[in-house]
């Protein structure tokens, strides 16, 4: 008691902001404990929810095994089939196992192909799972809708094309996403005809992730990009000109070459780059006479054009050119020039005092560039 | 009669390792089951295995350092067939680099499995 007295009168007669002091080390110290208490409980709470799902994933892998091997000649489907078909209709009427049919299924589906795939396919029809996926796309929440949307294209749905397809333009960027990825994923080249009519934006990202799914189809056969080079779609026209690149689309040339005068700067550079890539020669002389109307990045697009398509023609303009004020350019003229005129170059040594220009010649002089 | 041969399968995806166990012993095969990579050794030092199927990446230790351990310090020849993912060529020319016999890229069909077993344990 005479403590606590102690402790009371210290308080007291303390200066008002030692007792503040006090006051807050105490109300932090018991937000702490509260805190550590709650910690406890969720991590509780969380290896519990572990262990319930470790059982059902379990049971579900057992059911989805046992309905694999279940199958006979005579019928489509077996009576132990059909038994555990049942079970799974029951059991995915609760959104917690549900979840867990789900994953167990795609788990087994993305590591095998062949007959035991179209089987998990099957079996994901005839236990009711597809109504949920489909019942999640007319939610009100995105999240619902993207989530669904997702599934499908895990399960290779395609007969929800129409249903997906009318998203493609939806506000929210993720259902996009989820749509673009549907759309390719299952119908490959073909998918991209969304391009024809998406009104929104096509994010790096996105497009990165679409390139990515598409590379892995056997049959790369890419169907007419010019609708897409001459799409009021920026990004549309951006992610056209990387599958001009990439798809060595040599037959889209005239449409790239019309972008060489698009209002968008970065589109015209983009333009520069993929002819480069596919070696169009008159793309060369457009620009070459165009120079000095070009911005300096497309100036230095159309040197990096030159460093591809070099002929012993563009020696007056390369000459023209060693001592231009943009380093990069410079650096590519000087490079051309020793490629095919050797003596030429080494003649060059004392057209300019300027260190910089000096250091750029003495630099290609000593390296194979 | 003969005893089963002993297959061992180390793989972290255990809805997979499930079917292809039922499918391997359905096949007369025995098959010890490896959720990682340092069972996988555990199982195979314990059991000296007829065959080892290993995934490449798996927690712990990996599909290469089991190849590994099993060629260079075990000096085992026991066949191995190697999983992969798609975009993981590089690690199979690794695999087959350390000593695996052969590989099966995912997904790939349990039936073309069994039969590569087969030819390989003949």
């Amino acid at each position: 008691m005479e403590s606590y007295q102690y402790l009371i009168d210290y308080l007291k007669n303390s200066p008002p902001i030692i007792q503040a002091v006090w006051i807050l080390s105490c109300f932090f110290f018991i937000i702490i404990v509260i805190l550590i208490i709650y910690l406890k409980y969720l991590r509780g709470h969380l290896r519990n929810n572990e262990k319930v799902v470790a059982k059902y994933q379990k049971e579900y892998e057992s059911y989805l095994i046992s309905y694999l091997y279940a199958g006979n000649e005579e019928e489509e489907i077996s009576g132990e089939q059909q038994t555990i078909i049942e079970k799974l209709k029951i059991s995915a009427a609760d959104i917690f196992k549900r979840r867990i049919i789900v994953s167990t299924l795609l788990r087994l589906r993305n590591e095998i192909s062949g007959e035991m795939a179209e089987s998990i396919q099957k079996l994901y029809y005839q236990s009711g799972l597809i109504g949920y996926a489909l019942s999640r796309l007319k939610s009100k929440k995105w999240y619902v809708v993207a989530k669904g949307i997702r599934e499908l294209t895990h399960f290779h749905v395609k007969e929800v094309h129409d249903e997906i397809v009318i998203l493609v333009n939806h506000p929210k960027k993720e259902i996009r996403k989820e749509v673009q990825l549907y759309l390719v994923t299952l119908f490959h080249f073909e998918g991209l005809k969304f391009l024809d009519v998406l009104q929104t934006h096509l994010s790096e990202w996105d497009q990165i992730q679409l390139l990515e799914v598409l590379q892995h189809f056997e049959n790369q056969e890419l169907p007419n990009i010019n609708p897409w080079l001459k799409s009021t779609n920026d990004s549309v026209v951006t992610f056209a000109l990387k599958l001009a690149k990439i798809y060595n689309q040599f037959e889209a040339k005239d449409a790239i070459m019309e972008l060489l005068t698009h209002q968008q700067k970065i589109i015209r550079v983009d333009a520069i780059h993929v002819l480069s890539n596919l070696q169009v020669v008159e793309a060369k002389d457009i620009l070459k006479n165009n120079f000095d109307k070009l911005s300096l990045e497309e100036q230095i697009a159309f040197f990096k054009l030159l460093e591809n398509m070099y002929e012993t023609s563009d020696e007056p303009f390369l000459l023209a050119h060693v001592t231009y004020e943009n380093f990069e350019i410079k650096l590519s003229a000087l490079k051309i020039l020793k490629i095919f005129n050797i003596e030429k170059f080494k003649s060059l040594k004392e057209i300019s005092s300027e260190p910089e220009f000096i250091r750029i010649f003495k630099f290609i002089a000593h390296n194979q560039l | 009669m003969s005893e089963a041969k002993k297959i061992v399968l180390a793989e972290d995806n255990s809805t997979l390792s499930l079917l292809l166990k039922f499918r391997l012993e359905k096949e007369g095969y025995k098959l010890l089951v490896a959720a990682d990579g340092k069972e996988a050794i555990e199982l195979i030092e314990e059991q000296d295995p007829e065959l080892i199927l290993t995934d490449i990446m798996m927690p712990f230790i990996s599909g290469l350092e089991v190849i590994s351990h099993v060629r260079n310090k075990l000096k085992k020849q026991t066949p191995i067939i190697v999983f992969s993912a798609a975009g993981q060529e590089e690690m199979v020319l690794k695999a087959f680099n350390l000593g695996a016999n052969d590989f099966m890229g995912k997904p790939f069909s349990p039936n073309e499995l069994v039969i590569r077993v087969k030819r390989l344990l003949r």
